[in-house]
């Protein structure tokens, strides 16, 4: 049986840990920079709190990379060089270099790195891609996404709201669209970009993402941080020369509880919606399933190394297009 | 007192609806319609209980109050030529024109001899567009950051995807609409346009612009998209969309102005289709086409106006074909 260590004891961290508890694996527990951080999560999820990364990869076969981005790649290299197998969170880290360098470890330690894009395992997603791939709505034409909430908060996450660390809503939020986006329809050649991210405007980040695929077809991407809070919503749109796939989060809520607003609590008159799904359609536990699946078959992960680079790659020239208000190509750009 | 209205050609299927709106208001007399095609021109002018003139100049000579021009956008500029000198109210069909130089030239000739130019934008006569207006003129949302939108359709073949009658494709059937919103709006105009077109994206062999993605900046400081595609197929339950999300920074407004419709399934017609039950927005135009001739008034929506959204589709074009942004206003040649 498999150990799992888990590298990073945040929201994300903890969210890994519930799903490995459903599979036929061995929590050993976790590490973090923040000892109280490690202990809690182990209260509530169990293993135990390594006292540093070396002992952690010590008593591990299995790295569950969900350190903040910038932390990626150390985390990486190391255990990769310690002959472990990584799941490393989205975006796989905030520098083209860094991931470059991470995809050269794993290959030359012969270890296998699973980049944990989601949204492919999300299933209103999956199913989408089937549809596409099944010809329903032929040639495909033109893509069109929405991921969108608040600002993250500044007393927990705090790491977000740091674009040097985190990249903004680009690298954080957009990325998964952006990864979804070119599976369905493959390489892109250019992006345009325009939004908050370096604008005047604080406690909020927002980006309007035009794109044009290398077979002619046209994207475009909302990614938001700008979101009163409690309005999270995705959509996904695919046109075809032959059909059309809609799906939005605000039209597919299945059940929705709306309060009587005795208490003052801010979910008080708000209805607060949910999308109820059987657990193993839960999509980080496909994500961490399929990760565990691929590891004990050999086969192919869904998600390449060179996927994860690609969509880094994408989002940094939409950075450099935001940030120079140019068009950019994305096969020749280069990260300054 | 009785408005006498007649219409030049049926070649825009607006005219249909236009007409259907002057025979619900008691005080127009439809006195006739002139159409290139006899055939057509005779069986709508039996349709709507009215003559049929076999060319412009004659319906011209009925001594009317006004004209609706529903021609090819090409033929716009000789009809309100020909018009203006005649009769003293033209409500014109969108795009204005189909370059800036006859735009112009319709606007000096209307203004030469005192005629009124009125162009049909009726999505400003959408109720929840016009709340909108209202929650943005009041300042609900604070400062504005951008605005998303979408102007969807079908295909709608014809001379619509002849470059020589429509000026365009979808950039020129759809862009307008928005782009006159949005000036309407903030009073204020486009200052910069970037677009990825694609030509026969959706329709393989249409031999026009199918895909139209918009980016640009207002002067307000506000950025925004819009999606002017051809991207619904023909199956789709209803002719397309007008979509507006306002993001500021005090929350999202988000406005679908042909949303209120009824869901029908009919195994008769093997179809699934959205019957809209909103306020007719055609109806609200020709209601303030009839206004302004009975009252006397300057018109709501001018010939600068149409002049103005045209710009925007030009500009998308120029920008797509040298694949970077366009500044607006753009410089005007001589006869382009």
């Amino acid at each position: 049986m498999r150990h799992i260590g888990i590298i990073g004891a945040g929201l994300i961290g903890g969210m890994h840990a519930e799903r490995w508890a459903q599979l036929p694996v061995e929590l050993a527990g976790f590490y973090d920079v923040s000892s109280e951080a490690a202990a809690k999560a182990v209260g509530k999820f169990g293993g135990r709190a390594f006292p540093s990364l070396e002992t952690l990869l010590a008593e591990v076969e299995v790295v569950g990379v969900c350190a903040p981005t910038p932390a990626h790649k150390d985390l990486v290299l190391a255990a990769a060089a310690a002959g472990k197998d990584v799941v490393c969170e989205k975006p796989m880290a905030r520098h083209l270099r860094d991931a470059e360098e991470m995809v050269a470890a794993c290959e030359t330690a012969g270890m296998r790195l699973f980049v944990a894009h989601v949204v492919r395992f999300f299933p209103e997603y999956a199913h989408a891609k089937e549809v596409l791939d099944s010809g329903q709505l032929g040639r495909p034409g033109v893509i069109r996404t929405v991921r969108g909430g608040n600002f993250p908060a500044p007393d927990t996450q705090n790491w977000y709201t740091d674009f040097e660390q985190s990249g903004g809503v680009i690298m954080d939020m957009l990325i998964h669209d952006i990864d979804y986006a070119r599976w369905c329809f493959g390489d892109v050649s250019r992006v345009f970009a325009r939004g908050l991210t370096f604008s005047d405007v604080q406690g909020a980040d927002h980006v309007l993402l035009t794109m044009r695929f290398q077979n002619g077809a046209i994207g475009h991407l909302e990614g938001s941080w700008a979101y009163p809070p409690g309005n999270f919503r995705t959509r996904l749109e695919i046109a075809g020369d032959e059909g059309l796939l809609e799906v939005d989060s605000l039209d597919t809520l299945p059940l929705s509880v709306t309060l009587k607003q005795e208490k003052a609590t801010l979910a008080a008159g708000i209805p607060v919606p949910e999308s109820p799904m059987h657990p193993t359609d839960d999509p980080y536990y496909r994500e961490i399933a399929h990760f565990l699946a691929c590891l004990e078959s050999g086969d192919d992960f869904l998600v390449s190394p060179r996927d994860g680079l690609e969509a880094l790659r994408i989002a940094l020239a939409a950075i450099e297009s935001l940030r120079t208000g140019q068009p950019v190509d994305v096969a020749t750009f280069e990260e300054e | 007192m009785t408005v006498k209205i007649g219409i030049l050609s049926f070649a825009h299927m607006h005219a249909y609806s236009y007409a259907a709106c002057l025979k619900q208001i008691p005080s127009v007399k439809l006195v006739g319609l002139a159409d290139d095609d006899p055939e057509r021109g005779q069986e709508t002018a039996r349709r709507f209980g009215t003559r049929f003139f076999a060319s412009a100049g004659a319906l011209l000579g009925e001594k009317l109050d006004g004209v609706i021009i529903c021609a090819e956008n090409v033929k716009h500029r000789p009809l309100t030529e020909l018009a203006a000198p005649r009769t003293p109210h033209i409500l014109c069909e969108k795009p204005i024109a189909t370059t800036m130089a006859d735009a112009q030239v319709m606007i000096d000739v209307c203004a030469a001899h005192g005629t009124r130019l009125q162009i049909a934008f009726p999505v400003r006569f959408s109720p929840p567009v016009q709340r909108l207006k209202t929650i943005l003129d009041e300042g609900t949302l604070g400062r504005i950051y951008s605005v998303k939108t979408t102007n969807h359709g079908r295909m709608p073949g014809g001379w619509f995807v002849d470059k020589a009658l429509a000026g365009g494709g979808a950039v020129m059937d759809h862009t307008v609409h928005v782009i006159d919103l949005l000036r309407w709006f903030w009073n204020t105009e486009v200052t910069e346009v970037y677009a990825e077109v694609g030509y026969s994206l959706l329709h393989p062999g249409l031999g026009i612009d199918d895909v139209g993605m918009l980016s640009f900046r207002l002067a307000t400081g506000a950025y925004g998209t819009l999606d002017a595609s051809w991207s619904r197929p023909d199956c789709h339950p209803t002719w397309g969309d007008v979509k507006l999300e306002v993001l500021g920074e005090r929350g999202i407004a988000r406005v679908d102005a042909f949303s209120q419709n009824l869901a029908v399934y009919s195994d008769r017609t093997g179809k699934a289709q959205w019957v809209h039950w909103g306020s007719n927005t055609d109806l609200g135009l020709i209601r303030d086409f009839v206004d302004m001739i009975a009252t006397g008034r300057e018109p709501f929506i001018t010939g600068y106006d149409g002049l103005k959204a045209l710009e925007v589709a030009l500009a998308a074009y120029l920008s797509a074909e040298r694949g970077e942004p366009v500044a607006l206003p753009l410089e005007r040649e001589g006869g382009a």
